[in-house]
């Protein structure tokens, strides 16, 4: 088969491109950060010994875990809105969408992360003074954090690669536009071919980096729990 | 307030049938192509032979680095043009989930092989086993106990991962749920139940997860 390749078309609408990654590194990023901070409050709930605190907690990490990312995503999108009485924006309902899904995978790192770190250390905590608070936050969680590093690099890469699932309610992330550009060019054989390699080229950078920072944890003397 | 109404939704479950169907089908080809096909990119990673180790290796970056999404859909609308054969949805969707999860399962195996000591590849040698003998009859039945835990838990990723599926709208239980909720205006409750769906079905295959973890720890 002779299939004349033209990568021309593809380059033409860079911008489009160009805008896309933005708007992917975007959600990525939103969901990232809310992700983290509502995986600890999970965690910590999970870790309560107070039943009525731990349940919730631990069934809205176990529902978000064992469900498919793009049936949430879809309830999010098309049934909360009709729930609460509110306008949902494809943007909106990726970003709380993959913040609660990340939250759930997170909080099982963290409450790992915290159990691992030696008994000793809470008493000692206690002897000196410290409230549970202050000893979570001054001797345990500064512990628990280096080693839960890597168990984080490897979830932010995976948030990375599901943000495509965006495109399915039409936000106009990478995947999102290549399908546009495939549409209006006639050409999708060139412009996925450069998606998938743009996709490869970002995620493949990040895990480096992320083995790179695995390295020199390990070198500072910490192991890594996975 | 919403009122909640279900009769809709229970009154199409013969469709959901049919997509529950659709998604047993796709979760049963690719756990079967894809952990059988990352047995062989696992074994080429372990390899010390440059033409088996180098394509595994590209093979297991490339599907571990780019989303599965756009895998289905490069076998869907752009693998077409370079073959002279149309390329079904559930076609498309096999190929792109099983590769992505040959990728990943291939890294488990490889790990699992790595993790059987050196002395139980010298007995089997020392036997005058091969080292297809040996890997067949010692190695893997070891490693494969070690490697439960984390392949399941490439199953439950397999099955969540079938959905996107109906991205290329091949038919399964979410492309069932968007179909009965463009016709009975009923999202909320259409979707709501293929998420209990998979809830019901998926939960008690995590919780086995976490019993076959616990029971590795012991005996290990």
């Amino acid at each position: 088969m002779a299939y004349q390749w033209d990568f021309t078309p593809v380059f033409a609408n860079a911008d489009l491109l160009a805008q896309g990654l933005v708007n992917t590194l975007k959600v990525t990023g939103v969901s990232l950060a809310c992700g983290l901070v509502l995986g600890l409050g999970f965690a910590l709930m999970r870790l309560s010994r107070q039943r009525l605190v731990s349940w919730p907690a631990g069934f809205v990490i176990e529902v978000f875990r064992t469900t498919p990312p793009l049936v949430q995503l879809f309830w999010f999108f098309f049934a909360l809105p009709l729930i609460v009485g509110i306008e949902m924006t494809p943007l909106l309902a990726a970003v709380v969408t993959f913040s609660i899904q990340s939250a759930a995978f997170f909080a099982e790192v963290f409450r790992a992360g915290i159990v691992s770190v030696e008994r000793g250390q809470w008493d000692g905590a206690r002897a000196i003074g410290m409230t549970h608070g202050q000893a979570l936050r001054r001797i345990v969680l500064p512990q628990a954090v280096k080693r839960m590093i890597p168990a984080f690099m490897e979830r932010a890469i995976e948030l990375m690669k599901t943000t495509t699932l965006v495109a399915t309610i039409a936000y106009a992330d990478l995947l999102f536009a290549a399908n546009e550009i495939a549409q209006k060019t006639f050409r999708p054989l060139e412009t996925f071919t450069v998606v998938a390699l743009i996709y490869f080229v970002v995620i493949t950078a990040f895990s480096l980096a992320a083995r790179q920072l695995e390295r020199r944890l390990a070198v500072s003397g910490e192991s890594t729990v996975h | 307030m919403h009122q909640w109404d279900f009769a809709s939704v229970l009154a199409n479950t013969d469709a959901l049938a049919v997509g529950a169907l659709g998604t047993l089908r796709i979760f049963a080809i690719c756990l079967v192509a894809g952990l059988s096909l990352g047995l062989l990119v696992g074994l080429g990673r372990y390899s010390q032979r440059r033409a088996f180790y180098w394509p595994a290796t590209a093979f297991v970056e490339f599907f571990r680095n780019t989303p599965v999404l756009v895998q289905i859909i490069w076998f869907y609308f752009a693998l077409p043009i370079l073959m002279p054969f149309s390329i079904s949805p559930l076609a498309a969707a096999s190929l792109g989930i099983s590769l992505n999860s040959a990728a990943f399962s291939a890294e488990i195996y490889r790990g699992g092989i790595q993790s059987i000591d050196r002395g139980q590849w010298d007995g089997a040698r020392a036997l005058g086993m091969t080292f297809l003998q040996a890997m067949r009859r010692i190695i893997l039945p070891q490693a494969l106990k070690r490697m439960t835990p984390a392949l399941t838990n490439r199953a439950i990723e397999i099955f969540k991962m079938s959905t996107l599926a109906s991205a290329i709208a091949y038919v399964e239980l979410l492309q069932q749920a968007k179909l009965i909720a463009s016709l009975n205006f009923n999202p909320i409750e259409a979707y709501t139940a293929v998420a209990v769906i998979f809830f019901v079905f998926l939960w008690p295959l995590v919780q086995l997860t976490y019993v076959l973890e616990r029971r590795l720890a012991r005996d290990e």
